[in-house]
């Protein structure tokens, strides 16, 4: 077919401008937040991300789940196997994607939770469950690839070895969230694992009174704050956001209301965890807060 | 002659086009964090942070916070090969609207070294600002990494 030369001309620049348009156009939060319900491994397989444009906004660096119960296990806390969630309902939580991100994180915490205490057969449970829960948010291949499952087995009763895998899958997965632009995910997940670790953290403190445990809470209850930040740079996302961030809030009201903490904060002075104490009153309201927000997650 | 113009001027209007597409680069995020995790040894992985940064006719700054537990030891690596332009990186105790910052690290003397790192304990936040230079020639850009290990 001949294709007249002024046509063509013209042609080839429309198309530009096209893509042009297209490129600029594909980032919304709300394309976003359709877009990871379905993502699926062949849009994995892109190495690369897009640059946003905005260049106020401050960013938040979470976490992983890993540290937050090395810190707790550091405390001397011990495990108590009924705290954990049914490592059996995963099927359960695919219904949307906060529910599927936020159980992600609380079966990391609980997978975390169990490798800390040297329960390596509860370990490789709690992984399949994050596998599990993973797969439904398109992150197979991180649980998939270099035979993690095959080196899990083998390196069972090694620590290091099991920890050294189960960063590395945290490491896959936290770029492929930030490769299918699902940050707001990670948020989300972090804040299920933070609220799962709390709760854990608050139940073995309530058996067993030890006060480094609760150093270890207090830290992680500093945490609230910086939570709050993320989820609202995020609040958009999905439906459920508001719901969370207030839940959220709720905690680091009443832990910035613990009277050694207000005086700290009005002194401006660095809180000393080890020294402050906390009347049976504040740490049941607290508790009944994270309680709530647990159950919230997952039911 | 008009014959072999034509289709060259198309190309390199296509070419301008997509120059003038906002800053809309590419980063290889998974090729720079496996570089991170390599100079993170012998510490465990935690966490790592991509930031985006798009060079303006103004300097600006970008700012992500970094919670910490104050009992352990950290490493934060940081890689910017992704970057057409040096940026400094420096690293507070306190957030960019505080009044008595204290200054922790700068990556001002390292010149034009593209990886480096920088170790810390006993603290429960920093804050990682990428001061990003001025440009007079466009907007163009690209991005930095860093990633946090823990002992």
């Amino acid at each position: 077919m001949k294709v007249n030369m002024n046509t063509k001309f013209l042609v080839i620049p429309l198309i530009a401008i096209s893509l042009a348009f297209v490129s600029c156009g594909g980032n919304s939060e709300g394309a976003k937040s359709k877009e990871s319900a379905s993502v699926s491994d062949t849009v994995l397989v892109s190495d690369t991300v897009s640059l946003s444009t905005d260049d106020n906004e401050v960013s938040y660096n979470l976490p992983s789940a890993l540290q937050i119960a090395y810190v707790f296990k550091k405390s001397g806390a011990g495990f108590v196997p009924s705290l954990l969630n049914d490592k059996e309902s995963t099927n359960k939580y695919n219904t949307n994607n906060y529910k599927r991100a936020v159980n992600f994180g609380i079966y990391s915490a609980d997978l975390a939770y169990c490798l800390f205490n040297k329960k390596y057969q509860e370990s490789k449970e709690y992984l399949k469950a994050c596998k599990n829960m993973g797969a439904s948010l398109g992150l197979n291949s991180a649980f998939e690839s270099d035979n993690m499952a095959q080196r899990f087995d083998k390196n069972i009763a090694n620590e290091d070895s099991v920890i050294k895998i189960v960063s590395s899958v945290q490491l896959k997965t936290d770029v492929m969230f930030e490769q299918n632009k699902q940050k707001h995910v990670t948020v989300i997940a972090f804040t299920g694992a933070w609220t799962e670790s709390m709760y854990i953290a608050l139940e073995v403190y309530a058996k067993d009174k030890n006060k480094k445990v609760l150093g270890s809470l207090l830290e992680q209850l500093l945490l609230s704050e910086t939570v709050v930040k993320a989820l609202k740079s995020h609040q958009a996302s999905e439906p459920e956001m508001p719901t969370l961030i207030s839940a959220v809030e709720n905690i680091n009201t009443q832990f910035n209301a613990i009277t050694d903490v207000k005086s700290a904060i009005e002194k401006d002075e660095e809180m000393d965890f080890n020294a402050m104490s906390i009347s049976d009153r504040e740490l049941k309201t607290i508790s009944e807060s994270v309680k709530s927000l647990r159950t919230s997650m997952i039911n | 002659m008009t014959k072999i113009i034509k289709p060259i001027v198309s190309i390199v209007i296509v070419f301008v086009l997509m120059a003038f597409q906002g800053g809309d680069v590419l980063c290889n995020s998974k090729e720079l964090k496996e570089k991170a995790k390599m100079a993170l040894e012998p510490y465990k992985y935690d966490s790592s942070e991509l930031t985006r940064i798009l060079y303006k006719a103004k300097e600006t700054v970008k700012e992500v916070e970094v919670p910490l537990f104050i009992g352990e030891k950290y490493r934060i690596v940081f890689e910017l090969e992704a970057l057409p332009k040096q940026v400094e990186v420096q690293i507070y105790n306190k957030d960019k609207d505080s009044k008595n910052r204290k200054l922790l690290f700068s990556s001002k003397d390292m010149g034009d070294k593209k990886e480096f790192q920088f170790e810390v304990s006993k603290v429960r936040h920093v804050y990682v600002d990428y001061a990003i230079p001025q440009t007079e020639t466009g907007s163009y850009s690209g991005c930095a990494v860093f990633m946090v290990g823990y002992k």
